[in-house]
């Protein structure tokens, strides 16, 4: 029998089977949905990565007070740490003292061949107001000398900071356009907690961040000391030595700071290193979570198997009838083999269809998790490969059954009743 | 000349139940020429049916060779007897066996699918063979929705639409009325007397087997009797 045949009567097969043959479709449409979800969920996660990936800067550091073991993998950079990490050595010897990034470790960084520039920063709330409009952003002072060099952020508009700049500052460009009712440009003046400054840049990000002098910002942030910094941006000579020169400026900071690797009280980050570290984890995760889908889909297979070794008991007698009037047991074999195709064929593609709904809920359900934060994509790849492995799960699930049929000899299959 | 169509030479057909074993045809030797109408009488558990699958090529026997067209049929591949039963072998069961899931046009298109004829010559041919029968007003019923006779009928023209050399037919009317029954074995008799056809039949009623030209008794699996038919019945009219 020719092919397009075996087809169409497998198809009217399918079309006749009973409700058996819609829960053995139910299993393949689970399996296959709950693979396309993850891995559209696995693309976007991969998609958002890649793209903040690609606007960290490798030879960046960033120094920061207290240090907690296993530092938050997720945070953004920069935030970890915190005050969590109380060491009893190093300058935090008073109880009340703080433990705090300063002069000191600044200029032990100072003596480190391989670190090329150094910025300090602080940050911290401030007031601000423009034509009688007020609200409270987020400003942080920088060493004007050289953070142009350091910063992974684009000037919109402007300039950076320079070394003579003193009431001078460079703003996000979501403060520039929207945050007051009148957009702020180049050469107006903002006042910031009762003092005025000239803005004279603007970022090309989506942030309401000011940028201004590190001495000019101790005197608008409050509750700063003088010579004690939030954070400490290291740009070093080397980005192939980023592991060795991190182990260096560690321990250089430990005998400084009277700390020993118990006992640290500071935390030194690689933004991309981190970055590697949390993407190379959500990919195991990924693997994880594919794996059970993938267990679904062979659960699917077993009833696929299920359903056709049924159904071939069923059909005994048809076949002993085909044989008769003189199939071969090809014909036999294809028949059965393109039902289970079939059967495969239609789970894949409802399954394809329930898996890009749910995957384009679940952000809409759990939007604000890390994980989702770059939405999912359903990309082509995994449609053509969901339903080459539904059509193949069929096929190998079937070739049992359908190996079965075409062997039943003709007088036994028609004695079956 | 009488040339032999079918050949039975010293077959066996045993059984195998676990260690019983139950010996169903006991060294048939048997020729069948071709144009015969033949009847295999004999009582129930005699072997009739055994022998008729052995000759529709849809067993094999445990022993002995068996020829049909001069090729014996013992030694071919799966796909030469498929290919035999398609295109030589035209069979009607007592239970008629058709297809439920297919209109009867759909039925007696099957054989034709399975040799690979083009869509328009195979359908037309089907719609010819229910034409023959007097189907034609009903062939997009499914079996379920024919009588008895009819689905009989079905399958005759399904054995008919490959324009094969022989029509075995095992107790054609035994699920049938005696009008109805008579009716069919008329059909196989014109098929014999005007289309040329072999015709072999299983019956156990010795009336409808006067219709035929040759007996086979069978007894016990064995050939107790083979006779010319002196006098053969016609239909009427
Ligand atoms: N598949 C089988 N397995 C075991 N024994 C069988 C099988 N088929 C037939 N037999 C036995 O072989 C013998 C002949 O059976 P067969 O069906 O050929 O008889 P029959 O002449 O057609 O009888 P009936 O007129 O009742 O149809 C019987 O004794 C039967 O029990
Ligand atoms: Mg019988």
């Amino acid at each position: 029998m020719k092919l397009h045949k075996c087809l169409k009567h497998a198809f009217s097969m399918v079309m006749h089977s009973k409700l058996r043959s819609w829960l053995t479709i139910l299993g393949i449409v689970i399996g296959v949905a709950s693979v396309i979800a993850i891995v559209s969920i696995g693309e976007g996660m991969q998609a958002e990565m890649e793209s903040r990936m690609s606007t960290m800067a490798g030879d960046i550091l960033t120094l920061s007070a207290g240090y907690s073991r296993g530092a938050s993998m997720f945070g953004p950079p920069g935030e970890g740490g915190g005050d969590r990490g109380g060491g009893s050595g190093g300058k935090a010897t008073k109880e009340s003292e703080k433990i705090v990034v300063d002069k000191t470790d600044v200029q032990a960084l100072k003596s480190i061949a391989e670190i090329l520039l150094i910025n300090p920063q602080i940050r911290g709330n401030a007031n601000i107001s423009y034509m009688g409009q007020e609200g409270s952003v987020s400003v942080t002072g920088i060493d004007q000398k050289v953070w142009s060099q350091i910063t992974t952020d684009n000037l919109k508009e402007g300039r950076f900071l320079d070394s003579a700049d003193k009431n001078v500052i460079v703003i996000g460009s979501s403060l520039a356009e929207s945050f007051f009712d009148h957009p702020l440009g180049i050469n107006q003046v903002l006042t910031i907690e009762g003092r005025s400054f000239r803005i004279v840049g603007i970022l090309d990000d989506d942030s309401r961040s000011i940028y201004m002098p590190i001495q000019a910002a101790y005197t608008v942030i409050e509750d700063k000391d003088m010579d004690v910094y939030d954070s400490v941006t290291i740009k070093i000579k080397d980005e192939d030595q980023l592991n060795e020169t991190m182990t260096k400026i560690e321990k250089k900071l430990m005998i400084i700071r009277h700390v020993t690797a118990k006992t640290k009280d500071f935390s030194l980050t690689s933004s991309k290193l981190m970055a590697a570290t949390r993407e190379a984890m959500l990919s195991t995760l990924n693997t994880f979570l594919l794996a059970i889908a993938a267990v679904s889909l062979i659960v699917g297979a077993v009833g696929v198997a299920n359903t056709m070794f049924t159904s071939v008991l069923e059909k005994t007698k048809d076949i002993g009838i085909m044989k008769a009037i003189g199939a071969r047991n090809s014909d036999i074999m294809l028949i059965f083999l393109f039902n289970a195709a079939l059967i495969g064929l239609v789970g894949g593609i409802l399954g394809i269809v329930l898996g890009s709904i749910l995957s384009g809920l679940l952000p809409t359900l759990f939007g604000s998790t890390m994980m989702l934060r770059g939405g999912t994509l359903v990309s082509l790849n995994s449609v053509l490969l969901a339903i080459a492995v539904s059509v193949g799960v069929g096929v190998i699930a079937g070739a049992i059954p359908a190996y079965q049929a075409s062997k039943l000899k003709p007088v036994d299959a028609l004695r079956y009743e | 000349m009488k040339d032999t169509l079918i050949a039975l030479d010293g077959v066996w057909k045993i059984y195998k139940m676990g260690e019983v074993e139950v010996p169903a045809l006991r060294g048939v030797d048997v020729d069948i020429n071709k144009g015969d109408f033949v009847a295999i009488i004999g009582a129930s558990g005699s072997g009739k049916s055994t022998m008729m699958n052995l000759v529709g090529c849809l067993d094999l026997p445990s022993k002995g060779k068996i020829f049909l067209k001069s090729k014996d049929i013992t030694t071919l591949p799966e796909s030469d007897l498929a290919a035999l039963r398609g295109r030589t072998i035209g069979f009607i069961f007592q239970q008629y066996n058709l297809l439920q899931n297919m209109t009867a046009f759909e039925n007696v298109l099957l054989p034709l699918e399975l040799q690979d004829m083009g869509d328009g010559k195979a359908s037309e041919r089907a719609k010819e063979v229910l034409k023959l029968v007097g189907l034609s007003d009903k062939m997009h019923n499914r079996p379920s929705q024919l009588s008895g006779g009819e689905q009989q009928r079905v399958s005759i023209a399904r054995s008919l639409v490959g324009d094969p050399e022989i029509i075995l037919a095992d107790e054609p009317t035994g699920a049938l009325d005696s009008v109805t029954g008579r009716e069919v074995i008329e059909t196989l008799y014109r098929l014999w007397k005007d289309e040329g056809k072999t015709v072999i039949m299983v019956t156990h009623d010795l009336h409808l087997a006067e219709y035929a030209h040759t007996h086979i008794e069978l007894k016990d699996g064995k050939i107790i009797k083979i006779a010319k038919n002196e006098k053969q019945k016609k239909p009427r009219g």
